[in-house]
């Protein structure tokens, strides 16, 4: 299955589970939850954080805790 | 007259609601700031007056998103809010949450209910976007809650008054709510919670479920509790952080429909102000360029702003050491309040109006939304350094004091890009290296202009720069190797939406961070002051009245002024004291470097503050009194090396020189804040000698390859 990093900057997805881990709750708690729709909005200047949008607000995540997040991909 | 009362409330909140503005509103501008014991994490406390004059403790709790922590900060506030005795426990919480976030803010609330706390539920209207129409009921979540649900804007000063009157109802009649769950254990780990709950006698069952998630790091629990929690999981299948995301997971699915019955926020499509600002400001090429940009604003205004007040603290030390000079009576003691204390305040004091106004802007910088915009851009870039995005607050602070700069690594949450941050932070030049910067350079640096419009000294300065900013990339990549860290590291954060700084809470950051200098650096400073104060005014034996004499002899066959003879006892006193022999005792150790016992001295000097440098240069060089025209670069640049005719300071020795002050950790002060911020001896002493030896080899070099 698709992750989040796997979206290009203007893609949208939507979220389908997430890896349990110790990043889990926070993602959680920060919102990102099951059916949110997430959208990929610019990669960071070194490539390694993404600039998403979730609902109505902004957030930022690194590659590695994108990647335990899965999506499917909404066009 | 307001009576003192033992009533506590608590201002809890998630991150980025607008509880530390609320809390600036109730408080006013009596707060306190202080740590919480055993950790360097800030407590902000402060005094709440009722109408009936009752005076109650506010204490504005670390934000928070759950009960289940990520970060040392976190943790706290979870150490206290299960743990009836803990000195910090409220009685009331006020709990903080964005209107427009109701969804994720709520979820802390579900779960401070089900620990059993009496809450009023404050919606804030944090950054309410003009127009957004918002269609409000709070019945429904008041009933969910069985709390009081008032609807604010601390911005605009909407229900203000409401909420003042509300918490002082409170306060005269507490009501005890009859224990009211949201959250349902689920079948499976009813057993497990029930018994736990028993067998400590607690009063609520959350409260059991918190002590099974946490028995290991909770600090209430004694190790007989921590025993028997261990053997009543061991034997169920509880699994820790499964539980916690369907605990989670549970409480969001439950309160959905209650979110969408109390604010509707009708959706739009159009681009907000925020996403238009961003697509410019963090764009992957556009963003670090305005960032540089702003940067290079922040220092200049840093050092054209601070100018005339410097100007005039130093100026007034001056006026007042002469002043007392001319009026106390001639004995040690006036001598150690006009050569030891005064100088060592002064060189604590003319440092506040640059770090007042470096905090100025950051706290701008904060407060609009701007500064996780640069923990966003450079995250990636820090990393391969063993720091994170939130290191870039400590380097831009370390350009003006590298004090405050180690007390905002704080905010990191992983200890070890914490510590890296706080061991390479003194290696950017800070504000004390640049006087020293200023007179060397002269030495070296003709002030002509390269490529038509560019000053050379100015170059060099920059290079200065470049060079410290260097060695903390070098030596937090080595860092990142030596220290060893379990603790994952995570830069999950929100981009809260730009709004305009409240200028209370600008005002208040720019207060605690000039009073946490003063109350950091203050002490130590004056304290080593007089320590070198002594030992220049002071030697062993007879040897300072003989030094005396020989001036005197020298100064009559030379027929030197009065002005002239004064200096030259002076010189000559301060090679015969405890510091000028310490001076010559270190000299073999650092001719290497091609420096002798007076710079030597500086050296030693130094350790007060970086610019005392420039100071004691004047001394030793016998100048700085009255008629002297010569100036003490003058001075120092006619020193030829003695045995030869060569110049002392010529370009080898004076750029080994300023090489060695960019990297040297110089300064007392940085090292009683690693001392406090990291709570052991070890890293302050890893710092100076890894600091010590960059500079030892790096004046080397430069001595040998200029």
């Amino acid at each position: 299955m698709d992750t989040l990093s796997s979206l290009m900057p203007g893609e949208a997805g939507m979220v389908v589970s997430i890896d349990l881990g110790s990043f889990t709750c926070k993602l959680l708690s920060l919102g990102i939850l099951p059916k949110s729709r997430v959208i990929m909005v610019r990669r960071s200047p070194f490539g390694d954080a993404y600039y998403i949008k979730i609902e109505n607000y902004q957030m930022a995540v690194r590659k590695s805790e994108a990647d335990t997040i899965f999506i499917r991909k909404l066009l | 007259m307001s009576i003192k009362t033992n009533f506590r409330i608590g201002i809890i909140g998630n991150p980025n609601s607008g509880k530390s503005s609320l809390f600036n509103f109730l408080t006013g501008l009596k707060q306190d700031v202080s740590n919480f014991p055993g950790v360097t994490i800030d407590k902000r406390s402060g005094t709440y007056i009722t109408k009936s004059n009752q005076e109650i403790e506010l204490i504005d709790l670390p934000g928070t998103y759950s009960v289940f922590p990520n970060s040392i900060e976190e943790k706290i506030v979870i150490n206290i809010l299960t743990n009836e005795s803990n000195p910090f426990y409220p009685d009331l919480i006020v709990y903080v949450a964005d209107i427009t976030q109701l969804e994720r803010h709520l979820l802390f609330a579900t779960q401070l209910i089900d620990l059993g706390f009496p809450m009023i539920f404050v919606l804030n209207m944090a950054d309410l976007v003009e127009g957004k129409v918002l269609n409000i009921n709070t019945s429904v979540l008041s009933d969910y809650l069985q709390s009081v649900v008032l609807v604010t804007s601390v911005r605009n000063g909407i229900n203000l008054i409401t909420l003042a009157e509300s918490i002082d109802d409170n306060v005269t009649n507490l009501r005890i709510r009859p224990e009211h769950k949201i959250y349902e254990l689920p079948q499976k780990e009813k057993d497990t919670i029930l018994r736990i709950k028993e067998q400590l006698n607690l009063k609520s069952t959350y409260l059991a479920k918190l002590d099974a998630h946490h028995y290991q790091w909770l600090s209430h629990l004694t190790n007989n509790q921590k025993t028997l929690i261990t053997g009543i999981i061991g034997k169920t299948s509880f699994i820790d952080i499964r539980s916690q995301v369907e605990e989670i997971m549970e409480r969001y699915r439950d309160y959905g429909p209650i979110v969408k019955q109390t604010v509707s926020i009708p959706y739009n499509a159009n681009k907000t102000a925020t996403d238009k600002i961003d697509k410019w400001i963090t764009n992957r090429f556009f963003g670090p360029i305005f960032f540089f940009a702003i940067m290079l604003f922040v220092f200049q205004s840093i050092f054209n702003w601070a100018k005339v007040p410097m100007d005039i603290i130093e100026k007034s030390f001056v006026y007042a050491s002469s002043h007392l000079n001319d009026t106390l009576p001639a004995s040690w003691f006036s001598d150690l309040i006009t050569n030891g204390l005064l100088p060592g305040l002064a060189g604590v004091l003319v440092f506040i109006p640059q770090i007042a106004i470096l905090f100025f802007l950051i706290a701008i910088l904060e407060e609009t939304g701007y500064m996780s915009r640069v923990v966003y851009m450079f995250d990636g870039l820090l990393q391969k350094f063993g720091m994170n995005g939130r290191s870039m607050v400590s380097l831009i602070s370390s350009a003006a004091c590298a004090i405050p700069a180690i007390m905002s690594a704080r905010t990191i949450s992983n200890p070890k890009e914490r510590l890296i941050t706080i061991m390479v932070s003194p290696l950017i030049s800070c504000s004390a290296r640049l006087p020293v910067y200023a007179v060397l350079i002269g030495f070296v640096v003709p002030s002509t202009t390269v490529f038509g419009f560019l000053n050379a000294q100015g170059l060099a300065f920059m290079g200065l720069y470049l060079l410290g900013i260097l060695a903390v990339l070098v030596s937090g990549y080595i860092f990142k190797f030596i220290i060893k860290s379990e603790s994952p590291s995570f830069l999950m954060m929100e981009l809260p939406n730009y709004k305009p700084p409240l200028w209370k809470n600008v005002f208040i950051t720019v207060k605690e961070k000039v009073f946490s200098f003063i109350g950091g650096a203050g002490k130590i400073i004056v304290f080593i002051s007089i320590i070198l104060w002594f030992l220049a005014s002071f030697g062993p034996g007879n040897s300072l009245k003989n030094a005396e004499k020989s001036a005197s002899v020298l100064s009559d066959s030379l027929r030197l002024s009065q002005s002239e003879r004064n200096n030259l006892i002076a010189a000559y006193r301060l090679e015969e004291s405890y510091i000028g022999k310490s001076g010559k005792l270190i000299e073999p150790l650092i001719s290497p470097l091609g420096f002798d016992w007076k710079i030597g001295i500086a050296i030693i000097t130094s350790f007060a503050a970086r610019e005392v440098f420039v100071g004691t240069m004047s001394t030793i060089y016998s100048i700085g009194s009255d008629n002297d025209t010569k100036t003490v670069r003058e001075k120092m640049a006619d020193e030829i090396r003695p045995g030869t005719n060569q110049k002392l300071y010529d370009v080898k020795t004076s750029m080994a020189l300023l090489v060695f002050y960019v990297f040297a950790m110089q300064c007392m002060s940085t090292l009683a804040i690693t001392k406090k911020e990291t709570n052991s001896w070890k890293w302050p002493i890893v710092q100076f000698l890894f600091m010590g030896a960059l500079a030892y080899m790096g004046s080397y070099l430069a001595y040998h390859i200029f």
